[in-house]
């Protein structure tokens, strides 16, 4: 993807988002009666990603796990996070946290060189643990709403602010910068091989996961979209008070003792 | 003047013990989810005996932490309102035993790893509080688990339980309420569903 085109996707998506945003900004739903108004949509493609996860990412995920060993996969899984600390940095900026944004950049220097190209995390060893955000979650902290729940081809699920904050974290990945001026083959070459193992890598620490949600699901399209929505909540906006979590709910008792009762006597 | 000062504070006093009463002893229920986790973690993953012990106690001390049944209802959503009185028993019944069989599994995968407790959160229901916990994985980020307690008397039952910002009530009930809604046979089908995961 050319920097241009970049542009214009993050702006085609900025737009179709605000729109979204001020249909939205009314109607605050309480966290358990949760909507989807692009359901059949979302459905049909959700049915779509499974099929191409089932017959292609999953078996390559299982393939990778059973050709390498745990030690090894903590060293791919290092060293991709290691290549993202500028991304953190460059939001933590944005956030205002400018202590957050130096433990970034510290890891990164001391990871990359003692490190062994951030294999091993040399810096959380010595107290800097890691610090992870995103677009995403800056675009959150600057309290822009997040709107519906949109399931994407081959993505996944997503929210037109994810799919903003995954742009935004590809075009400010130091792997597509330090490209950006090589010669076209070559910078196809590395950046697809560098989202392949990227993938793989993440579909891999998700197998057992998502087998067991799957597993003991009754409808795994609802179990996957109200977790994902549960867990993007709580991601505050710097104008909210420290108010309650999202996912404190109205817990009541209808109060039946009765049943549970003669239940006990069974 | 005098009267409204006093009336004033006289009601705001009566505001702070009626909070009071309706809050849960957050100290004790923290101390009630760690004697959970630590029974779990050491009486049950870390123990020498056979899997069936295993599977007995993990059942036993499911039972005694968790209030099912206050959880299935809220899980039901408004189809527990219209449910009979015999679709509510059966429910109950196979999503205890789905959750049984389902959490024995997932806390195989806590050998070896322990609770950090991070203190506690009031809620706006009544007598319930949230305990702050975080657990620490071998690879990235610590795992952040908060337990939705509901006190009754003296008694302490775990309502939720809420791993990374998703709550499993919410989860389950979000499923569920949808499976009704698209299944012909409604809570009969689910119940069915439910009981073949189990068997």
């Amino acid at each position: 993807m050319s920097t241009k085109n970049s542009i214009f996707a993050i702006l085609a998506l900025a737009i179709f988002f605000n729109v979204s945003c001020a249909s939205r900004s009314a109607d605050q739903t309480s966290p358990h009666e949760d909507t989807d108004r692009f359901e059949t949509y979302n459905r049909a493609m959700f049915k779509f990603n499974y099929q191409v996860d089932r017959y292609v990412l999953k078996p390559i995920a299982k393939g990778y796990r059973a050709i390498t060993t745990q030690y090894m996969r903590e060293r791919v899984n290092n060293a991709l996070a290691n290549v993202k600390e500028p991304i953190s940095a460059f939001n933590h900026i944005l956030q205002g946290e400018m202590k957050l944004a130096g433990i970034n950049l510290s890891r990164l220097a001391i990871n990359t060189t003692l490190g062994l190209a951030g294999m091993y995390d040399v810096a959380g060893g010595w107290g800097l643990a890691k610090e992870k955000t995103s677009f995403d979650d800056t675009l959150a902290k600057w309290c822009i709403k997040d709107g519906p729940y949109i399931v994407l081809p081959f993505i996944g699920p997503a929210t037109p602010r994810s799919t903003v904050g995954l742009v935004v974290d590809s075009v400010t990945n130091p792997v597509y910068l330090a490209t950006l001026d090589a010669p076209a083959g070559t910078r196809d070459k590395i950046g697809y091989g560098y989202t392949a193992i990227s993938v793989i890598a993440l579909r891999e620490s998700g197998l057992d996961l998502l087998d067991d949600l799957e597993r003991n699901s009754v409808d795994f399209y609802t179990t996957m979209r109200s977790a994902f929505m549960q867990n993007r909540r709580n991601k505050g906006c710097i104008n909210d008070d420290a108010t309650a979590a999202s996912y404190d709910f109205d817990f009541g008792y209808e109060e039946e003792e009765q049943i549970f009762d003669e239940m006990e006597a069974q | 003047m005098k009267k409204n000062i006093f009336a004033a504070i006289f009601a705001s006093l009566l505001m702070i013990s009626g909070a009071a009463q309706a809050a849960a002893d957050a100290s004790k229920a923290e101390a009630f989810v760690e004697k959970v986790t630590k029974e779990g973690i050491e009486d049950i993953i870390n123990a020498n005996v056979s899997q069936s012990v295993k599977d007995q106690r993990f059942e036993k001390l499911f039972n005694e932490a968790l209030d099912l049944n206050f959880i299935g209802q809220f899980v039901l959503g408004r189809y527990w309102r219209t449910a009979t009185k015999q679709q509510k028993i059966d429910f109950i019944k196979a999503y205890r035993e789905l959750n049984i069989k389902t959490w024995s599994q997932r806390f195989d995968e806590f050998k070896g790893k322990k609770f950090i407790f991070k203190g506690t959160s009031p809620s706006n229901s009544a007598n319930q509080v949230f305990v702050n916990s975080l657990v620490p994985m071998d690879q990235g980020e610590p795992a952040k688990v908060v337990w939705r307690v509901k006190q009754n008397g003296d008694k302490f039952k775990i309502v939720d339980i809420i791993i990374e910002n998703v709550s499993l009530a919410i989860t389950a009930r979000n499923e569920y309420t949808a499976f009704i809604k698209s299944a012909p046979g409604g809570v009969d089908d689910l119940i069915k569903n439910l009981q073949n995961k189990t068997k």
